[in-house]
Parts: C-alpha cells; structure tokens; sequence
C-alpha cells in the first residue's frame, strides 16, 4: 500500500498555548529582573503560579502526550532511542520523545523551583518581597532569594539545550518541532496503529484552569 | 559515515549545552586580605564586615514594618519596636566607609569605588538616609498608619538614592 506523509495532531491547543505563554513570561520575568521592575516581576510571577498550576493538573487528567506518567522513561526506552539515532530514517516519536521526555520534566521541575522560591524570595534592603516572602525570616527569605538567583543559571542552561536540540533535530533529523508546537501537528509517514488524534477535552479544560486560578487566588489573598 | 556524523553532532550539541552552564563563577576573595589597621582601630576587613551586619540589620528590621504594612491587619507595636531599632543600628553610619575600604582591599565588598571620587555627594546621601530613618522611627511612635507608611516610602527612596550609584549591581 503507497501512502504519502499525514499529519498527524500530538499537541492540544491548550498544552501549545501553555508553551508559547510561558516562553513570553519567562523571558519577561527575565527582563522586569535585569531593569528592577519588581512590582512587574511580581504580577507577572503570579502569573506564572498559574499557568504551573494549570501544566501539572494537565499533566494528570490531560491528553496522553501531556501526562507526566508518559513522560517518565524507562532507562531501557531512553536506552533504545538513543541508539535509533544513529540508525536512519530517523521516525519521530508522537508527542514527546524519550529524550525529549527528559528534558520537559526538568524544564518543568527547574521551573517551579524557580517560581516558588521567588514566593518566598526577599530583597537585602528588605524593601520588597515576593507573594509569600512575609511568611519566612529575613534570613530564610534571604536564602530563598539567593536560590532564586543561582538556579536561574540552570534554567537558562536547559532553555539552551532546548534550544539547541530543536536547531538539531530540524537540521539533522529533519524534524520541524516547532511547527507541531504551534499547529499541533506533525507529520508522519503512515499513522502508527491505534492512534487517536489529540483533544483537550472541554470539561478537563475547564477544571485544570479552575484549579490554577484557584491557586492564584489563594497566594494573592494570603500573600502580599 | 551519515551515520557518525549525525552522532558526532549531537554530541557536540550536548558538549555546547554544558559549557553554557559552566562560568559566571566569581575569584574568591584573599582570606589575608584587609588586615591592614585604619585610624578608627578597625582592620579594613572587619569594618567592611561591620557595615554589612549593619545593613543586613536594616534590611531585616524593614522586613519586619513592611510584612506588617503589607499584611490586612499590621500590628503596630511590631512595627513600632523594629522603628526603635533602627537609628541605633545605623549610628555613626557616617563613619561606615573610610578610605581604602573598598574593592581594592582585596575583600569583598559591594561597595564601588565611585564612594570615595564622590565623598561629598555620598556622604549627603548617607545623611538624608540617616535623617529619614529618625523620621520613620518617630512616625512608627505617632502609630498613625498613613504617615509610617510615607515614612517608609520616603526612607527606601534614600536606600535606593544610594544604591543605584554606589553599589554593585548583581
């Protein structure tokens, strides 16, 4: 049977937005820190505990390619794609790849580490803090702030492994990453067997995005 | 041979990755350095360490009012104690820079050498930061609310005034 490329939908319009919003405020957060805007950086640290919050419930009722279960490789799966790298025609894996896998919960892990200890984060002039910084001493919140500042360096790090290995796979295997992440699609030369489309189911949708405004609302009412 | 280059690639792309992470690291300050004595009968190592306790102090005793002016309920005797504190913490803080405390002396320290090209302006500075401080604890005694509150602003604009021209931005 001849059969030509298909496309194939791996990404729900909810996990693509959840990616492109985040890359925006983590680059924001960046810059509100480098110009001193806190008040900004804080609003938009907010922000980002909801977005988080929404990810890790997605990452539990979501579509399979979101779910954290699928994200965990079994060292043998790693093992086996790791050696199919070097054997062409490379066939991209749906939705995350193992090694891709990897690389998204550290992402993930290193980002909310970023976001939560700048909750607790407090300035050395103690004249600003974040959503949560009067809950700790000054001394606790002084650490908070000087994790905050150091495991920024990891997070630029994984970004630009990121970065890199979706500049490799586009030249080297062929693979454009980044257009699924926008069209959710992704091409592929026959459809694997047993393959249902990806959906964001409404309903799930709406209870993910309930708990993370509710996370929202309870660091803004407890915090300051 | 397709076959090793593309491995060579992405080995290379993860080598790349790594390095990125390595570096930024800063030179260790000389543990000998500032023994040198100054005319106040401090060595220069430990006045620069004294004036850091100094400002961590301040640092935490704001903390304090500004968890309590940020929180719905602010308890205004706590409030009222870390005022109290305050000008005692910074008494003499005039005296806090003598000449050749700076990064010169080998030990680290925030504090730019611009302090020392500029004494008359920065010493104005540590003055209006001085006053402004007396200003707050006496606001933080009326316990008036909105004027502690202006107290405060007024006192971190002084902090600030400081901190953008004489100290190392991290």
């Amino acid at each position: 049977m001849v059969q030509g490329p298909i496309r194939i939908r791996v990404w729900d319009w909810t996990i693509r937005l959840f990616h492109w919003v985040l890359v925006v405020l983590i680059a924001a957060m960046w810059w509100t820190a480098e110009q001193g805007y806190m008040g900004w950086h804080k609003w938009l640290g907010l922000g980002l505990v909801g977005l988080l919050t929404y990810r890790i419930v997605w990452g539990v009722i979501g579509p399979e390619t979101a779910r954290f279960l699928s994200l965990f490789p079994a060292p043998r799966r790693l093992f086996n794609y790791v050696a199919s790298l070097r054997s062409p025609p490379y066939v991209p894996s749906i939705g995350h790849n193992p090694l891709g896998s990897l690389s998204v919960l550290a992402l993930l892990s290193v980002i909310v580490l970023q976001v939560g200890s700048g909750l607790f984060a407090v300035d050395v002039d103690g004249l600003f803090s974040g959503w949560l910084g009067r809950y700790v001493s000054f001394d606790l919140g002084r650490m908070f702030a000087e994790f905050h500042e150091t495991i920024f360096n990891l997070l630029v790090a994984l970004i630009g492994l990121h970065v890199i290995a979706i500049v490799a796979y586009f030249l080297i295997l062929k693979t454009n990453l980044v257009g699924a992440m926008i069209t959710g699609q992704q091409l592929r030369d026959s459809q694997p067997d047993k393959y249902e489309p990806v959906e964001a189911s409404p309903f799930r949708v709406i209870v993910s995005a309930l708990v993370g405004l509710s996370a929202v609302w309870l660091i803004f009412s407890f915090g300051g | 041979m397709a076959l090793h280059s593309r491995s060579v690639w992405l080995g290379a792309v993860a080598a790349l990755a790594l390095t990125a992470c390595s570096g930024g690291g800063e030179a260790p300050a000389d543990p000998d350095a500032g023994s040198e004595m100054l005319s106040n009968g401090l060595t220069v190592k430990a006045q620069i360490e004294a004036r850091q306790e100094g400002f961590k102090s301040v640092g935490g005793e704001f903390k304090t009012i500004n968890d309590q002016l940020r929180s719905g309920a602010p308890d205004m005797a706590a409030i009222q104690s870390a005022a109290a504190e305050l000008p005692g913490i910074i008494e003499g803080a005039g005296e806090w820079f003598p000449e050749g405390t700076g990064p010169e002396s080998g030990v680290e320290t925030e504090a730019l050498p611009i302090i020392w090209e500029e004494p008359e302006d920065f010493e104005a500075k540590v003055s209006d930061f001085v006053v402004a401080i007396e200003a707050l604890d006496a606001a933080a005694q009326t316990g008036e609310l909105s004027a502690i509150q202006a107290a405060v602003q007024a006192t971190g604009g002084t902090c600030k005034a400081c901190h953008d021209k004489y100290r190392l931005d991290d």
